[in-house]
Formats: C-alpha cells, sequence, structure tokens
C-alpha cells in the first residue's frame, strides 16, 4: 500500500514540475534554434533509419498529448485491474454457518469458542433458533447450521461425548458435507487428546505455496494481455480508417515513404507506449494486491516487446487493410472477442474444458500471456520458454506477410 | 524553355467507362500551368496518375525526363503535392509536422525558417486543428515543398477559401515559382486561372478542349464574333469588398 501512494506522490511531482517548467519557458525569450544539421552526408541506409526515428518519436509524443487515448490505454485497463484483482483477492474459502448451542455444558462452550475462531467458518450470530436457520439456509444466506444438541458434552463413563449436528438444504449438499469433515476434523483432535491413543493413520497439509501461483498471477498477465490487444489491434483499428478519411495516409503515400518504414515507426512507438502503459499496470498491481514480480525486469520487457510486435501486426492488418471504420470494426471484434475470451485474458484457461485448452493454446495471444506469467510470476528466463517464443515468432511472420499484402494507402 | 513535364495520349478508365481519353500537353519549366473544367472533367484523376497515385492504363507521363509509370520512387522524390489541407495528424505541432515531412523524404528541415516562408512564424508551436482555412492552406504548401521539388501540384487549392486569403495564396504561389518550380494547378475559378497562370488547358469530358495563354484564348473568342450581354463595368463587387477589407492584398 506505501508503495501506492508513493507512486502517487511521485506522479504529482513530476506533473508539477513540468507545469513549472513550461511557465518558465514560456516566459524566456525564444533562443534562436540552431540550425539544424543536413542529412546531406548521410547513407540511404542511414536516411531510411532517421526516417523511422523522427516518425516513431513524434508519434509517442502524440500519444501523450491525446488524453482520450491516454484513457483508454491507460486508466481502461486499470479498472479492469481493480476489478479483477478485488475479486481474485480473497483466495480462501469460508462458509457461512449459523451456530446453535442447546446444551449448556462446559465442553459445548470450549467447543462454540473453537469454530468461532476457525477461519473455515463464518458464523451468523442472528441465527437463534431452527426455525430462523431453517429460512436462512432455504434462501442459501447461510451455507448449513451446526446444532450442539442438549446432552453434548454430558459426561458418560468418566468421558464427556456428543453429537454434533448438521443440518442443511438440500440445495447446498456439498456444503455440508465439507462443513462435517471440518467439524468432524475437530472432534477427532478432541477424541484423540482424550483415549489418549495415537492414531495410526492420519492426513497431514502441506503447503507448496513457495513461488507458486495464486489466481492473482494469471489475472494479472491475462490483464497485461488485454492491455496489449487495446493497445495493439483497438488503437490502429480506430486510427488507421480515421487517418485515410483524412488524407494523412494519402499525403504520406506521395512521398518516398516505404510501408515497412512506415510499420516499423508504427511498431516502435507502440512497443514504447505499451510498455509504459504496463509498466503502470505492475506497479499498481504490486502496491494494491501483491503482485509478486520475481523475474528479470529486462527479460520481461524484451518479451513483452516481442508480444506487442505481434499482436500489434493484427491491427496494423486490419487497420491497414480496411477502407474505413465500417469495414475495420466488424472484423476486428471478429478477430479480437474469441481470442480475448480463450486466450485467458480474463480467467485462466485452465478452468476451460480440456478440448478448447487445446484449441486456444495456438491463438497467437496465448503464448504472449503465458509467456508474461511465466516470466513476471515464476521467474523464468528466456532460454526457459523456447515454445512461448517459437509461437510469438511464427504468428509475427504469419502476420505480418498478410499486414505487408493487404495494407492500401487510402 | 525546356520542358519539365511531358505528357503523352494518357488514359484512365474505370469500370470500363473513360474518365481520361488520351490527353497530351506539356508543361515548360518555371510555368504556372492551370487545368481548368468542370467537375468530373478528368482533372483530379490526370493530376493523380502524374503524381503516381494511380497506375497509368495507356500513354505516357514524364517529368524531367523519368516516365511516372516506370520509376515511380524517383519521381516521388521531384514531386510536391498540396493535397487536402485537412490531411495532417491532429496533436502534432506545425514543426513537428515539418519535420516529419521531410522526414519522409529522408530530410532534416529548419521548419521555423519554412514556416516564415509562408507567414506562420507565429504558428509554430499550433496543432493544424487551430488554423484558419487560409493558414491551412499556407502551412500545406510548406509541407509540400519540404523537399525542394521541382514540380508542384495544387489541387483546387483555393476553394472555400475567402477573397483575401485567396488573394494572399496567389501571392504564395507566385513566389514558389519565383524559386524555379514549376506549378500545375486545378481550379473551378476563371479569375484565378486568368490572374495567375500562364497557360491554362480547358478539359471536359475527359479530353482537352483548348489550350494556351488565358490572353489569347480571350482573342481567340473575341474573333469569333463573340459579344457579353453585359457591359463590363470597371469594378466589380469582390473589388468593393477587397477595397473595404484588405487593400493591401489587392494585385
Amino acid at each position: 500500500m506505501k508503495i501506492f501512494w508513493v507512486v502517487v506522490l511521485v506522479l504529482v511531482i513530476a506533473r508539477i514540475g513540468w507545469r513549472i517548467s513550461r511557465l518558465v519557458r514560456k516566459n524566456q525569450p525564444k533562443a534562436q534554434p540552431a540550425r539544424p544539421k543536413s542529412n546531406k552526408d548521410l547513407s540511404q541506409h542511414q536516411r531510411n533509419l532517421f526516417t523511422i526515428w523522427v516518425f516513431a518519436k513524434i508519434s509517442v509524443k502524440r500519444y501523450f498529448r491525446d488524453r482520450l487515448a491516454l484513457f483508454f490505454t491507460v486508466a481502461f485497463p486499470l479498472i479492469f485491474l481493480l476489478v479483477f484483482g478485488s475479486l481474485s483477492k480473497g483466495s480462501g474459502v469460508t462458509f457461512h454457518v449459523g451456530l446453535i448451542n442447546q446444551g449448556g455444558s462446559a465442553f459445548s462452550q470450549k467447543f462454540i469458542n473453537e469454530i468461532n475462531t476457525n477461519k473455515s467458518f463464518n458464523v451468523d450470530k442472528t441465527v437463534t433458533s431452527l426455525a430462523t436457520a431453517k429460512d436462512k439456509m432455504s434462501k442459501s444466506e447461510i451455507d448449513a447450521t451446526i446444532v450442539l444438541p442438549s446432552d453434548f458434552g454430558a459426561v458418560k463413563d468418566n468421558l464427556p461425548a456428543g453429537q454434533a449436528q448438521i443440518y442443511f438444504d438440500e440445495n447446498n449438499v456439498q456444503a455440508a458435507q465439507t462443513i462435517s469433515s471440518v467439524v468432524q476434523g475437530q472432534l477427532d483432535g478432541v477424541n484423540t487428546q482424550l483415549i489418549k491413543v495415537k492414531p495410526p493413520f492420519s492426513v497431514k497439509n502441506v503447503s507448496t505455496n513457495t513461488g507458486g501461483l495464486s489466481k492473482l498471477d494469471y489475472t494479472v498477465s491475462g490483464l497485461l494481455g488485454f492491455s496489449i490487444i487495446g493497445l495493439g489491434i483497438f488503437g490502429p483499428v480506430n486510427y488507421f480508417p480515421e487517418m485515410k478519411k483524412q488524407g494523412v495516409l494519402r499525403r504520406l503515400h506521395i512521398t518516398p515513404l516505404r510501408v515497412w518504414q512506415f510499420f516499423v515507426s508504427s511498431v516502435i512507438s507502440n512497443a514504447i507506449i505499451g510498455l509504459f502503459s504496463i509498466g503502470i499496470m505492475i506497479g499498481v498491481a504490486a502496491a494494491l494486491f501483491h503482485f509478486k514480480m520475481v523475474g528479470n525486469y529486462f527479460e520481461l520487457a524484451t518479451f513483452i516487446t516481442l508480444g506487442i510486435l505481434c499482436i500489434f501486426g493484427i491491427g496494423l492488418a486490419i487497420g491497414g487493410w480496411a477502407r474505413n471504420e465500417r469495414q475495420a470494426a466488424p472484423l476486428a471484434n471478429v478477430i479480437v472477442f474469441p481470442m480475448m475470451f480463450l486466450s485467458g485474458t480474463f480467467f485462466p484457461r485452465y478452468a476451460m474444458p480440456e478440448w478448447l485448452q487445446h484449441v486456444s493454446a495456438y491463438l497467437p495471444l496465448t503464448p504472449v500471456i503465458d509467456g508474461i506469467r511465466m516470466i513476471a510470476t515464476e521467474g523464468k528466463h528466456l532460454t526457459q520458454i523456447g515454445p512461448q517464443l517459437g509461437w510469438v515468432a511464427i504468428w509475427t511472420i504469419i502476420i505480418y506477410a498478410i499486414a505487408f499484402r493487404v495494407f492500401r494507402w487510402e | 524553355m525546356s520542358v519539365i513535364l511531358e505528357v503523352d495520349n494518357l488514359q484512365k478508365s474505370y469500370e470500363g467507362r473513360k474518365v481520361v481519353k488520351g490527353i497530351s500537353f506539356n508543361v515548360a519549366r518555371g510555368e504556372i500551368f492551370g487545368i481548368l473544367g468542370p467537375n468530373g472533367a478528368g482533372k483530379t484523376t490526370t493530376l493523380e496518375m502524374i503524381e503516381t497515385l494511380r497506375p497509368i492504363d495507356g500513354g505516357h507521363a514524364r517529368i524531367n525526363g523519368v516516365d511516372v509509370a516506370k520509376d515511380a520512387q524517383k519521381i516521388r522524390y521531384m514531386i510536391g503535392v498540396q493535397t487536402q489541407s485537412t490531411a495532417f495528424m491532429d496533436k502534432v505541432k506545425l514543426t513537428e509536422l515539418l519535420e516529419q515531412q521531410a522526414a519522409a523524404y529522408g530530410e532534416r528541415v529548419n521548419a521555423i525558417e519554412l514556416l516564415a516562408d509562408v507567414d506562420l512564424s507565429e504558428k509554430a508551436d499550433s496543432y493544424v486543428e487551430n488554423l484558419s482555412g487560409g493558414q491551412k492552406q499556407r502551412f500545406s504548401i510548406a509541407a509540400a515543398l519540404v523537399h525542394q521539388p521541382k514540380v508542384f501540384f495544387l489541387d483546387e487549392p483555393t476553394t472555400g477559401l475567402d477573397p483575401q486569403a485567396r488573394h494572399r495564396l496567389w501571392q504564395l504561389i507566385r513566389k514558389v515559382r519565383d524559386q524555379g518550380i514549376t506549378v500545375i494547378l486545378t481550379t473551378h475559378y476563371m479569375e484565378e486561372a486568368e490572374v495567375l497562370c500562364d497557360r491554362v488547358a480547358i478539359m471536359d469530358e475527359g479530353k482537352i478542349v483548348a489550350m494556351d495563354t488565358p490572353a489569347d484564348l480571350v482573342q481567340k473568342l473575341l474573333k469569333k464574333g463573340f459579344k457579353k450581354a453585359r457591359k463590363v463595368e470597371q469594378a466589380n463587387l469582390e473589388d468593393v469588398f477587397l477595397n473595404l477589407t484588405g487593400k493591401e492584398l489587392g494585385r
């Protein structure tokens, strides 16, 4: 939580500093700009790179001036992160139960204290009679009711004995069974203390939570994938037809600018913007939801850049092909929505039926999301995620082969 | 005068319908050449073929001896084209747009100087969307000339401008010509052709129906015995308007 406020503070300070520097610059007499160097001495190769650099630089500047674009690429995925992050936060299982103590023995009182402090149970204190309990169970407000009868804990043959009763509604059989076994487990503990016999067989729970994955880890890497899609596909699908309509691309078509130069500069600016937006998301996930980034930041950035390269190609292909929004939007939806749901952006893929997992494994977004998760939360290195890198590479080649073929300036 | 643009029997059809029906003309270096004609006469299509934007169906166009159909890339370095005035990205400063336009040719330019040439120095940090119609047109010309082209094409440059902005643009076009750049433009306005163009070609239904200097075209018509129905006034309403609102911009 602390880190979050530090991030906010830094952003606020940066913003104020920027304002002040603007004011200072405005009040100073403008220095005569130095005469720019000429490109006459550059080789054709260097000129090509110069072209790409200028185009990428200007489109990044343009992005940071566009509040709407900033909202959709930074704030929008953040909202999803807040929602899904909160949902997957409480991963432990608790049952809502009613508790009715009809007996008055010291033993039953002690047992009730134990149930009240048991983390598996959330005891509804308003339940005092079986009638209200039945009513609440039929509405599924509570999962079951534990009843300690009047003779519970009464001493027979020098030992306290009794039978706890679990009442449940037919709509909640599974929960009732789990609750029974938890209560049974608690009574077993009491039994062994009373009889002083060590049971020969037992079950021991061993936590494997050493760098293992929580649901949140899947959520975060999925949402990073969502952010890549938003920026890489919905972005160009919207603004390419717009640029065609305004004649911006036509103006470029008249110049010697090559399609590949245009593509490369677009990829570079998109990658810079994408890394910026994803950096913010990882920061927020770490600050608010205790997301642990265990991998190497450089390797993560490299892999994300490759992922952006691949997915942005889909946007380039659709936006570059479409003459107008009416062509671009439906095609984008047909391609994006299945991919978004099947590749594990919102739901982890392991929750899908097996046959669907086999199909979705081959979608371009799947290796991107899997790779991000493997580096960020499993701490794997690029050398260990060969299959993911391979699939991203194959898809990149296919996608760009199509994008170059279908691109139109007007 | 040497010829910079040769157009020889140029043809174009869309879906079997002939839009440009084999036109030929030459433009001399340093000329302002106008193409006149009603909508749908094929003016824009003709320009677009010469500008490498549309494939040529028949005939040839050569700029400075280079065949447009054979070496489009080389042609693109030699020509500047003023397209629609809105055809710039929003939220990009004028200086940046000029740098970007020059970068498309692999060149680095002094954007401030180029803006001064078209009287837009004080707008250097503005975005295109905040310029007036006339300012946009002037900026569009600056952008089209960043790479010092040999031939400059303008498609209906003054459509939608008020008279002052139009006169200012004419001055600018003359200034461009004085730098040694050949200018080829299309227009709807006869007045514009008359005061600006050294020679004009009149197109109708995909053909050139007349080509000469504006004065000679008028003389030819008069020789045929043409008389205007109304007596010509020594001044018209436009002169009144300009006299009242922008005297210094008169011709």
